[in-house]
């Protein structure tokens, strides 16, 4: 078997593009990178190796703790980790989860073809740059009041249905139909909800963006038909989450386990992968406040959704946005902790996702921490309308690079709790990434070079965000396809990227 | 005092160093606004001021950034020119933090977003610690004497 030793760890590769981490016995269970060995050697670069080991460690993990192809260092868990806890004896991680709570992306579909939108570009994204709020300050597209948060915060997208910022379909295209039920609002500080009511519809800043793409190749044209996506159509993509609101929760929660649960804290091999007991009064309030936050972030997904139909009626001069049929195709999250049933299998340490004894059904605490859910066909929570071809996997790649539309893939339960890559991966830190480009060299050379046309608040987020600062997201993708974890069903290029 | 920003994949941290513990709190404080920011602060805005109390000093560390975030989103405004003053706890108590920054408008400049304080690698360590010309570790990199106080904190973005 092949191996490959990095900085202390020795990983074997048990089978193709699937990573072992060598035991040191520190870890409660086994430890896996989703990886080629490329791939590997860019992710074991930093501290991620470190980190998913220290997960591995932690009490109540069910077999094994994953780190994604496009995993990276975070703080606490890597990003791109998936780990699993049992929901009675294990634990729930706020830092697991990490302060964008529900930090997630979504794609619109529409009826226009890249032709249709050639030669508006600037016109466009100034139009887009103007209608969303972006970086710091500026409000939101919804000026909200802390009743209209209250509301956003328990109901999520029905919220936004009765309020004229959504139609029904929405709700249906959206992940647990956008609202998730265990919301508890008197979980939320008010510091939270402070910070959230003025922040209602608005992108941020950092990898957060709003790109306008086309669809450049389709790999599977049944289950693009099924998305409603085909060749040259445009698109548009959303990524952002639950800004100021989601930050506090977490900082509030991490806080709070250090007071209320300093030996549990203490027996963590980290004290940023803070956690708290399954079971405990604490785990549950955390619950409830991150489900709050999810149904937040999904409001502010679904208003800058409203935001960019609107702007393109405008734009393309049609008499609403559905004449342009925009309608959302999905949206996934990518920083949540969620209770799941997973067919395990009993061992003496615990339970294991691989094993040939008896499976039996056990409820989890789903950590993915830059990492998203890809539910294959035929499971009940994927929504109806792609339930013969497997939940809609949005991977957004870099503004120079173009994005994937994949499918949940049959092998995602089976392998890794129903979970694939987030993104492309960040290769190169923000400062060396702002010594090695300057912000308006970029944006000239992707006008000039690839027609991409972007608008930001910021020129050192463009150089932040570079297409060089990002790791291959054919490669990503390519492991995700053999693994089986999800499969490609189109791909996209960006025309208009807005940043904060 | 000083700071520096220091690399982290997909984050950012901050070395810094004063004579006392306030002052390495107001240089983090100072360095967080300066990872929001590139362009020149416009001396523009009131001062605001906060106070933090916490069981430790890395708490007291922690809540002190993470309200400035807070009044950063509430008020509107980035805090700029931080100075802080941290009191020991006497006889089983809370440290005290009590600071001021100057509040300057959001819409005065273009600033980013910076999410939250983590406690990843986070280190505040007494004076005694080695210079920067005698260790390249993170938070004594920017330890100018070895009097010093000195702060590593990395923030997510």
């Amino acid at each position: 078997m092949s191996t490959f030793d990095a900085d202390g760890h020795r990983l074997t590769e048990v089978e193709p593009d699937v990573w072992a981490l060598a035991d040191t016995g520190d870890e409660s269970v086994p430890a896996r990178v989703l990886a080629n060995r490329s791939l590997l050697a860019q992710i074991s670069t930093d501290n991620t190796l470190t980190q998913l080991r220290n997960v591995a460690g932690m009490p109540g993990a069910v077999a094994p703790a994953l780190c994604m192809p496009d995993g990276h260092q975070g703080y606490g868990f890597p990003v791109g980790g998936v780990a699993a806890f049992d929901a009675e004896d294990g634990c729930i991680s706020p830092g697991g989860v990490g302060f964008d709570i529900n930090c997630g992306v979504r794609m619109l579909t529409t009826t226009l073809t890249y032709d249709d939108v050639k030669g508006r570009e600037a016109a466009l994204v100034d139009a887009l740059y103007d209608a969303v709020p972006c970086g710091l300050g500026g409000g939101g597209v919804h000026d909200g009041t802390h009743a209209d948060l209250d509301a956003a915060l328990e109901r999520g997208i029905d919220w936004c249905v009765e309020e004229g910022y959504a139609v029904p379909a929405d709700r249906r295209h959206c992940e647990d139909e956008g609202q998730r039920l265990d919301a508890d609002l008197d979980a939320v500080s008010k510091k939270a909800r402070d910070r959230g009511a003025s922040q209602m519809g608005s992108l941020g800043s950092g990898n957060h963006f709003l790109e306008v793409q086309r669809v450049t190749d389709v790999y599977d044209d049944d289950t693009a038909a099924a998305f409603g996506l085909a060749e040259d159509q445009v698109v548009v993509l959303i990524h952002c989450g639950s800004r100021g609101l989601g930050h506090q929760i977490c900082s509030d929660y991490l806080r709070r386990i250090e007071q209320e649960h300093p030996d549990f804290l203490a027996s963590l091999p980290n004290k940023d992968l803070a956690a708290a007991p399954a079971g405990s009064e604490l785990a549950a309030s955390y619950y409830g406040a991150m489900c709050a936050a999810i149904n937040f972030a999904w409001v502010n997904r679904q208003l800058i959704t409203h935001a960019v139909r609107e702007t393109f009626a405008d734009v393309f001069d049609a008499p609403d946005w559905e004449a342009l049929g925009m309608d959302l195709l999905y949206d996934v999250s990518h920083n949540i902790a969620k209770r799941e049933t997973h067919a395990v299998v009993e061992t003496e340490d615990g339970y294991s996702l691989a094993g040939d004894g008896e499976r039996v059904e056990r409820e989890l605490f789903v950590h993915r921490k830059g990492a998203t859910r890809a539910f294959p066909a035929g499971h009940p929570e994927v929504p109806a309308a792609y339930r013969e071809v497997g939940q809609p996997v949005i991977i957004p790649g870099s503004m120079g690079a173009g994005s994937y539309v994949l499918r949940g893939g049959s092998q995602s339960l089976g392998r890794t709790f129903g979970s694939t890559a987030h993104g492309a991966g960040r290769l190169m830190s923000r400062t060396q990434a702002k010594d090695e480009y300057q912000g308006g060299d970029v944006q000239d050379a992707l006008e000039a070079d690839d027609d991409i046309h972007v608008k930001a608040a910021s020129g050192a987020t463009i150089a932040e965000e570079a297409p060089g600062v990002y790791k291959d997201i054919d490669d990503v993708v390519d492991v995700s396809a053999g693994l089986g974890v999800g499969d490609p069903v189109v791909r996209t290029y960006p025309v208009c990227n807005v940043k904060g | 005092m000083t700071f520096a920003l220091r690399e982290h994949t997909a984050d950012i941290a901050v070395a810094a160093a004063a004579d006392s513990l306030g002052g390495v709190f107001g240089a983090v404080a100072d360095g967080m606004a300066a990872a929001m920011i590139d362009d020149d602060v416009p001396a523009t805005g009131a001062q605001l001021t906060v106070s933090e109390r916490a069981e430790s000093r890395e708490a007291a560390l922690y809540d002190y950034l993470t309200r400035l975030l807070y009044e950063r989103d509430v008020q509107g405004v980035l805090p700029v020119d931080n100075a802080a003053t941290v009191d020991e706890p006497t006889g089983g108590g809370d440290w005290r933090v009590t600071a001021s920054a100057r509040g300057v408008p959001l819409d005065a400049v273009h600033a980013r977003d910076l999410k939250a304080v983590t406690y990843s690698e986070m280190q505040l360590t007494p004076p005694g610690g080695p210079t920067h010309a005698e260790a390249g570790t993170p938070p004594d990199a920017v330890r100018e004497h070895p009097d010093d106080w000195a702060a590593y904190v990395v923030f997510d973005v």
